[in-house]
């Protein structure tokens, strides 16, 4: 069965899987800098192109688009949010509109809730979309050596290695687990405490599962004998030249966006 | 190369020992084979030979464990004892942590502190070996049980010990799948391994095993050369179980009513035609076998039965109701469905709630009557009160089988209801499944058994790519 495979590493030959981890992890930073002090929504909106554009440029835009509507979803949320609790600026409308009795004119809808809840969003997108190339263009194989090669503890790594990569399997056994109830004449439930109680034959065999799965998980890797330290370096990535260049890219860029920060442009 | 000196053991917080007085010797270059029903303490016989039960766990040990020479008290930790024993878990998933076959076994092979070259040299060995070339860049999610239980076995492989311990490396394979593992222990006992193999299936494995242990309650009730061991009866039945004899009262396939009827069906998802123009008609009280390799779209027709999968295209008519006009749990009463891994359904604290779950949903009356009748008939009477996740693998495929009947389908449908059984255990399973066919159900099971479709089926269909290419009981 296909199921979204939610950041899971893709195997292509493009452009962003050449690239050195360290490239990748310096365009995150530099990325996430940028995205995080501007408060340009013409800026952000150019961010969020440019992701679209070196997604499509290495061959992964189908892949960075099937979060799109988590994407979309949290969107509405994150403007819903600033315009009720940010207040600010100009009146434009009313949530609830003037015309209903008693409660009519509540909320109202102000240029500065939206620009905020914009800018948010934005900030957001492009961060999703950064990270997002980064984890489907590296194999886990490389993450874990950069990361030990800036001094991560092992474990630490494999913690992370491991929670990416068991998102699929707990999602192909959290529908197997939804049919095998289903067949059983499971009900939905209607209601909070419907709904809370109907997660129970789901959620237990699902951590159950889950906890047999990370005790086996737990003695492969001893037995493996990833924890010992030593380490025959095998088909280790090289900076290469377009490494350079893109690096190159990206120190040009900070410095262009330190001068239009300076001067008060974004 | 491994020996068990009266080897005891108890887990923490229980009584009952898992393991009583073992006393094994498996020398270098040979394969001993352990077997017995589920939960007599093969996979602790597994922890205690590998020296993970010395090491990870706690609870009450006697006796000694001497793996190449050492007491495995002497050595250091896991990591120490992973440079002489690899060890390959039952659950193959659980055992791959990166996202490419390749990566995985690679990653094995880093911590060898081997050269750069001798590493390359080493894992496209491992993966001639093991046949994965071609799904080296494939991730797990997107393999088969064999090809998972293939990579696993050639990441432990990629340690290059000299002892491989297995636990059950084929409980959920088909022939084929089986075979190929089979062929491969066989070339590396050939190549100096020293191999303990927990297996239910010993006669895949049959020329290659020098060994064969039998366990029940955590004690070895026999053991030495196969032949010598297998003229015991009731060994025999547990290790080479007997089928013959099950089926009594042919029907003929035309006399009951239609329950299902499936006309000219199709499905695919995505790109892949996983059904194509299926057309079948059950009829009350037979006892089907659905066959074929895995993949061949068994379990997706079976899914339609009670609508967990719709058609693409197509009709599926279950006593008299288009099931595009019902919904799962209205059809729930009509089809009762037993995955394979029956742990996907356990949530509750006790057997007899477990089954009161499925009797309560459809709001059936006299629920406790009810209740008693599906722990008589899955003979779970004396467990209404344990904990499900507690049970052996037996007793929890029974249980599978009473919450269903519970709910009173007509029919009751069955993915690989033996997985994981030994001989008399799967006997007890298809025995009850044939008295249910006695008392009016209609039974469907998909089996890669082929003894078993052989000798209690009524009608067997065989499928492959999509297609049913066989069917002994005509349309």
């Amino acid at each position: 069965m296909r199921m979204a495979e939610i950041l899971q590493y893709v195997h292509k030959d493009a452009f962003l899987h050449r690239l050195h981890p360290y490239t990748k992890i310096a365009f995150i930073i530099v990325v996430s800098i940028m995205c995080l002090i501007t408060t340009n929504l013409f800026f952000l909106s150019l961010m969020v192109l440019a992701m679209l554009a070196f997604a499509a440029y290495s061959r992964l835009l189908a892949e960075s688009l099937q979060q799109l509507k988590l994407i979309l979803v949290m969107s509405i949320i994150f403007i819903l949010i600033t315009i009720i609790t940010m207040p600010n600026g100009d009146t434009i409308g009313y949530i609830v509109p003037q015309g209903v009795p008693f409660i009519g004119g509540l909320i109202p809808i102000t240029s500065g809730g939206i620009t905020i809840g914009l800018v948010l969003t934005l900030r957001f997108v492009v961060l999703i979309f950064a990270f997002q190339l980064f984890l489907i263009s590296t194999q886990p194989r490389d993450i874990v050596h950069t990361l030990e090669k800036v001094g991560l503890p092992i474990d630490y790594i494999l913690m992370f290695i491991i929670a990416l990569r068991f998102i699929p399997t707990l999602q192909i056994e959290g529908q197997r687990i939804h049919e095998a109830q289903l067949a059983r004449g499971f009900n939905p439930g209607t209601g909070f405490v419907g709904k809370i109680r109907s997660v129970a034959p789901i959620a237990i065999p699902l951590v159950s599962n889950a906890l047999l799965r990370s005790n086996v998980l737990g003695l492969t890797i001893d037995m493996r004998g990833y924890r010992t330290g030593r380490k025959t370096h095998v088909r280790e990535r090289v900076l290469a030249r377009r490494d350079c260049a893109v690096m190159g890219v990206l120190a040009v860029a900070a410095c262009g966006f330190a001068a239009l920060v300076l001067l008060q442009v974004v | 190369m491994i020996e068990l000196n009266n080897v005891s053991y108890t887990y923490p917080h229980t009584v009952q020992p898992a393991l009583h007085r073992i006393t094994i010797s498996l020398e270098k270059g040979r394969c001993m084979m352990v077997t017995g029903p589920s939960g007599a303490g093969k996979t602790s016989l597994c922890l205690a030979a590998s020296g993970i039960l010395h090491h990870e766990y706690g609870g009450k040990k006697e006796g000694s464990v001497i793996i190449d020479g050492k007491d495995v008290t002497d050595y250091r930790s896991l990591s120490d004892l992973a440079q002489n024993v690899g060890v390959v878990f039952d659950d193959p998933e659980s055992q791959m942590i990166f996202t490419t076959v390749e990566e995985e076994i690679l990653s094995a092979l880093e911590y060898r502190g081997l050269s750069a070259v001798a590493v390359e040299e080493r894992l496209s060995g491992i993966m001639k070996t093991t046949y994965l070339e071609e799904l080296k860049d494939r991730s797990p999610h997107n393999l088969s049980g064999g090809q998972k239980q293939r990579v696993a076995l050639a990441a432990t492989l990629a340690l290059g010990n000299d002892i491989l311990i297995l636990d059950e490396p084929t409980s959920e394979l088909d022939e084929h799948a089986t075979k190929r593992i089979a062929g491969i222990l066989r070339d590396l006992k050939n190549q100096g391994k020293t191999i303990l193999l927990i297996e239910h299936k010993f006669g895949h494995f049959r020329e290659m095993v020098d060994t064969l242990v039998v366990m029940e309650n955590g004690r070895i009730t026999s053991g030495g050369v196969p032949d010598a061991v297998l003229e015991d009866d009731h060994i025999r039945g547990m290790v080479l179980p007997d089928f013959s004899g099950i089926k009594k009262n042919v029907r003929a396939a035309d006399t009951g009513e239609p329950v299902i009827s499936v006309q000219n069906l199709t499905y695919r998802y995505g790109d892949v035609l996983a059904l194509s123009d299926i057309s079948l008609t059950i009829r009350k009280g037979e006892f089907i076998a659905i066959v074929g390799e895995n993949g061949s779209g068994k379990t997706t027709l079976v899914k339609h039965f009670n609508r967990l999968l719709s058609p693409t295209s197509g009709d599926v008519v279950v006593n008299g109701k288009n099931t595009k006009d019902c919904s799962i749990a209205a059809l729930a009463s009509d089809v009762g469905l037993v995955f394979q891994n029956p742990d996907h359904m356990f949530f509750a604290d006790t057997v007899r709630e477990e089954i009161a779950y499925g009797v309560k949903n459809l709001g059936i009356e006299n629920g406790d009557a009810v209740i008693d009748a599906a722990l008589r008939d899955a003979g779970l009477t004396g467990a209404a009160g344990l904990y499900p996740r507690w049970l052996s693998r037996g007793e929890r495929q029974q249980l599978g089988i009473a919450c269903v009947v519970a709910m009173q389908p007509s029919v009751i449908v069955l993915d690989e209801p033996t997985t994981g059984l030994d001989g008399y255990e799967a006997l007890l399973v298809i025995t009850i499944l044939k008295k249910l066919q006695e008392n009016g159900h209609t039974i469907v099971i998909i089996t890669h058994n082929l003894d078993i479709a052989n000798h209690c089926a009524d009608r067997i269909i065989t499928m492959e790519n999509g297609k049913i290419i066989s069917d002994t009981g005509g349309a």
